[in-house]
């Protein structure tokens, strides 16, 4: 019997449910030591000198490092703009300016914690302030302060979509509407806050047991800033306590790498929850102004956005995540004349980066914001204008040229509408039924519909692999079948279905697999987990390995071993002028149908029903893709209506889980029908498709447009806070008064 | 301060530092690293523990209040090597991914189905509401309490 499709029990989970799976901040060592970090005190300034002799002299304290101490003193995932330590008396030019209250300035590393942070106050740093900016509009204008030398403007990218001619595309409209949407900042909020340890390892490499989501990554970056040949670094992920994106760039990483590279000794470091909060990347806020037009038909003539999201101090994936909102921007339509202009700016707020869903949550809060309202506008149903307009196989995407083949969103589409219970079909016709509304004259109940596409894996011209290594060990019989893979077990699974796909392709139970997985000296490099890549990707490379290994254990070859690098047909890069490019390989699709409750007194907003068709291509582990469904339609709740982080001048407001509030089991929705489609994808393995990001990405437009079938008014800026929604509605004439 | 406390149905005895919390306590001085700590204002559950049979949220209690209680973390949960019934329901239905709430998780369940043996749906959501789950969207957490439920006889 096939183990593709099976719901096979998670492998890791009798560890965790009996407490045994150690996360970074479960190991210790017997000699180890602390370090507490000092981050900046201000959003923009230059450090004029540092005085640590105070917390030197502190009893305990081992060392106190600073800029000087670092070899290489710059990383970054995409580009090395940030210094591991800012102050004066680096290698780097500009290394002694922090552009952000996030910045390390010095590492205390003491015999306990308390010492550690009891010594970093006795720091004294002499800041020359700087002007700031806050606000990415601001930082673009001439004159505004510039964070880093070579980036006049603050402008981090630009990229351009210039498709057909819009000299006359909007006089074939019939309809247009306009919109300017505002998404807001999203925090992780994983509940292992960043914690690890670093030491020497037994064959002397610099050693970091951290939580990750790309071991090689973490590795490179670490020898670079150490200035050490790779081999020399090591890198390994114990249990990982949620990730969404979150650890897809550096924490601790490198300055506990530091501290155990100079000191010869174990060292560890746990962020609280206010230092996690405060201290790493988040979801782009991004304002997009868009306008879009169709005919009466509904069929889609034009559309041009302009889209600006805040980059913050340093570029993460900024370049990334913009890249993918320029596209998304325009949803999963055909559209024949297109203007779209997308910036990353830096600001002195914080950086941001990845999460669930890489700027497509936002494109497609304003792409599919503008389709409900033309919609709306043309008297059409919702379904019906997007399947006039739905993307297929033979249509052009907004890069101008054809998307990956199979491509899915129109039976997804139609799928969902089945199965919401909300439309019913006739004559190939959808048509919406209404919502019985609750007899309490203040709520109001409404039903609204958004889909989207998610690009699987990485885009652009990224460079893409992933290897993966097979061993068939045993002498007549196969005794066992070790994988070695990287692939980071964030939660989501991967190490159960990597298991999976291995027995399966080599032929053999579950039982008789095992696999080395995570750390830098005995696996190669997977690619990270993110961007919805690792079941495409170790699929495909555990495919080829396997192939290899049954190849040379029918030769005889004991233990019989395939090593494979899984290649994806390449991508290209946007054209700088016209954004002409073959952005990705392969896609997953989704649609949703959402029912909400407003109190029009309140303005509370209760998500009482959410419908998510997803094409995963092949489930290959069905219960996984169902948790992974359920988690992403909560979290994007979340982030649609619950979640305000508060920034001020470049300050995290509200950094603890009391005051930045994420959904409760009480908050979720009373049912998450998750439609689980398998149209394959021809070149993912037995068909599979990335889908852990897709459940994400139309929540919050779907949310909106109910809200507006409730109320009749459309709130384009997030979160849809009970605040928010009540000033709105009563700005409108609603909820002010009842007879 | 000295304190003698039974835990996971041993006792021990320790000199704490009065300003000590009950979760340090469990993780640093005694090893008990499956209790994790969250949040640090109360707010997760992942700290949560069993104090003379009752929920507590082990990163708002002092070590030395639990001088002379009973206390039960995800480590002696286990009888004689089987799993408890909640922990094979969190385990058979997918109620967990990265695991981190996951031993608080279960210690608050196991709590709540003392007082409430034979909940509803609504009942566990009200009943788990002061855990926090990131990666799940709860809707396997609220499956695998009703499992061991009714696994339990309720």
């Amino acid at each position: 019997m096939s183990l593709i499709g099976k719901s096979v029990i998670r492998t890791d989970a009798v560890g965790k449910v009996t407490g045994k799976t150690p996360y970074p901040s479960d190991v210790n060592f017997e000699d180890q030591l602390w370090m507490k970090i000092l981050f900046s005190a201000r959003s923009h300034a230059r450090i004029v000198s540092i005085d640590t002799s105070e917390a030197l002299a502190y009893p305990g304290v081992i060392a106190v490092f600073t800029a000087v101490d670092v070899p290489q003193n710059s990383y970054g995932l995409i580009m090395p703009d940030q210094p591991v330590l800012c102050g004066p008396g680096s290698d780097q030019a500009g290394a002694d300016i922090v552009r952000c209250y996030m910045d390390n300035v010095a590492l205390v590393v003491a015999e306990t914690e308390e010492i550690a942070a009891a010594a970093r106050d006795l720091i004294k740093v002499e800041y020359e302030d700087l002007p700031a900016v806050y606000d990415p509009y601001e930082a673009m204008k001439d004159g505004a302060p510039q964070l880093h030398l070579n980036t006049p403007k603050n402008i981090l990218c630009h990229y351009r979509i210039r498709k057909g001619d819009m000299g006359s595309a909007w006089q074939q409209a019939d309809v247009v509407v306009e919109g300017e949407f505002h998404t807001a900042y999203q925090e992780h909020a994983f509940l292992q806050p960043e914690a690890g340890i670093g030491y020497i390892d037994d064959e002397g490499r610099v050693t970091v047991l951290v939580a990750g989501q790309w071991t090689h990554e973490d590795q490179e970056q670490i020898a670079h800033a150490l200035s050490l040949p790779l081999e020399q670094v090591r890198v390994i992920y114990p249990a990982v306590g949620g990730a969404f994106g979150g650890r897809e760039d550096m924490s601790v990483q490198i300055v506990l790498a530091l501290a155990a590279y100079k000191l010869r000794r174990p060292v560890k470091i746990i962020w609280s929850r206010e230092e996690s909060i405060k201290y790493h990347h988040k979801r782009h806020p991004i304002s997009i102004k868009a306008k879009w037009g169709a005919r009466k038909d509904g069929k889609l003539v034009a559309m041009e956005a302009e889209v600006v999201g805040d980059a913050g101090g340093y570029a993460y994936t900024s370049t990334k995540v913009l890249g993918n909102t320029n596209m998304m921007v325009a949803g999963p339509y055909e559209i024949p004349n297109a203007h779209i202009d997308t910036y990353a700016v830096y600001t002195n707020n914080i950086p941001t980066g990845a999460f669930r869903g890489f700027g497509g949550p936002q494109g497609a809060f304003a792409a599919e914001g503008m389709m409900n309202r033309l919609a709306d506008a043309l008297g059409m149903d919702p379904v019906e204008v997007r399947r006039v307009n739905l993307l297929t196989d033979d249509k052009l995407a907004i890069v101008g040229t054809p998307m990956p083949k199979g491509v899915t969103i129109g039976p997804v589409v139609e799928k969902c509408a089945e199965e919401s219970g909300y439309w019913q079909r006739k004559n190939d016709t959808f048509e919406r039924l209404p919502v019985e509304q609750p007899a309490d004259p203040a709520k109001r109940r409404g039903v609204g519909f958004a889909c989207a596409f998610k690009n699987v894996g990485f885009s652009f011209g990224a460079p893409e692999n992933c290897w993966g290594t097979i061993e068939i060990h045993g002498d007549a019989t196969i005794e066992k079948v070790v994988v070695r893979h990287a692939a980071a077990e964030v939660g989501q699974g991967t190490h159960t279905v990597i298991m999976q796909m291995a027995a399966e392709a080599v032929g053999v139970p579950m039982e008789k697999v095992e696999l080395i997985a995570s750390d830098t000296a005995f696996t190669d490099n997977s690619g990270s987990v993110s961007a919805s890549r690792m079941t495409f990707m170790a699929g495909n490379a555990i495919r080829g390995a396997a192939e290899i290994a049954v190849q040379k254990w029918k030769d005889e070859d004991r233990p019989a071993v395939g090593v494979y690098q899984y290649r994806p047909p390449k991508t290209t890069p946007y054209d700088p002028k016209t954004g002409r490019s073959e952005p990705n390989f392969a896609y997953g699709y989704v649609a949703q149908i959402v029912e909400v409750e407003v109190d029009i007194e309140t303005g509370h907003v209760d998500l009482i029903r959410v419908i998510s068709a997803n094409d995963v291509g092949r489930a290959v582990n069905p219960q996984q893709v169902k948790g992974q469904i359920e988690g992403a339609v909560v979290q994007a709740q979340g982030y649609a209506i619950m979640e305000n982080l508060i920034s001020m001048e470049g300050r995290i407001l509200n950094p603890y889980l009391s005051t930045y509030l994420i959904p409760t089991v009480y908050d979720i929705p009373k049912e998450v029908k998750s439609v689980i489609l398998e149209y394959a994808d021809p070149i993912g393995p037995w068909g599979a498709r990335g889908m852990a990001e897709m459940p994400f990405l139309p929540l919050a437009p779907a949310i909106a447009d109910a809200i507006h079938d409730a109320t009749g008014i459309w709130i384009d800026r997030l979160p849809l806070t009970p605040d928010r929604v009540v000033k709105t509605l009563r700005e409108n004439g609603i909820g002010v008064a009842f007879s | 301060m000295k304190i003698s406390v039974k835990i996971n149905g041993k006792t021990v005895e320790r000199d704490v530092d009065p300003r000590m919390l009950l979760v340090h306590f469990l993780r640093d001085e005694l090893g008990l690293t499956g209790t994790k700590v969250g949040c640090d204002t109360s707010q997760c559950g992942s700290c949560t523990v069993h104090l003379n049979g009752e929920a507590l949220k082990s990163c708002t209690f002092f070590a030395v209040q639990a001088d002379g209680a009973e206390i039960t973390t995800i480590e002696g949960l286990a009888a004689n090597g089987s799993l408890h019934p909640m922990q094979e329901g969190f385990w058979e239905k997918h109620g967990l991914q990265c695991g981190y709430c996951t031993p608080g998780m279960i210690m608050a369940s196991v709590a709540f189905l003392k007082k409430h043996a034979h909940p509803t749906e609504e009942d566990i959501r009200h009943g788990l509401e002061g855990n926090l789950c990131r990666c799940t969207g709860y809707h396997n957490i609220v499956a695998a309490v009703k499992a061991a439920s009714e696994k339990m006889g309720g």
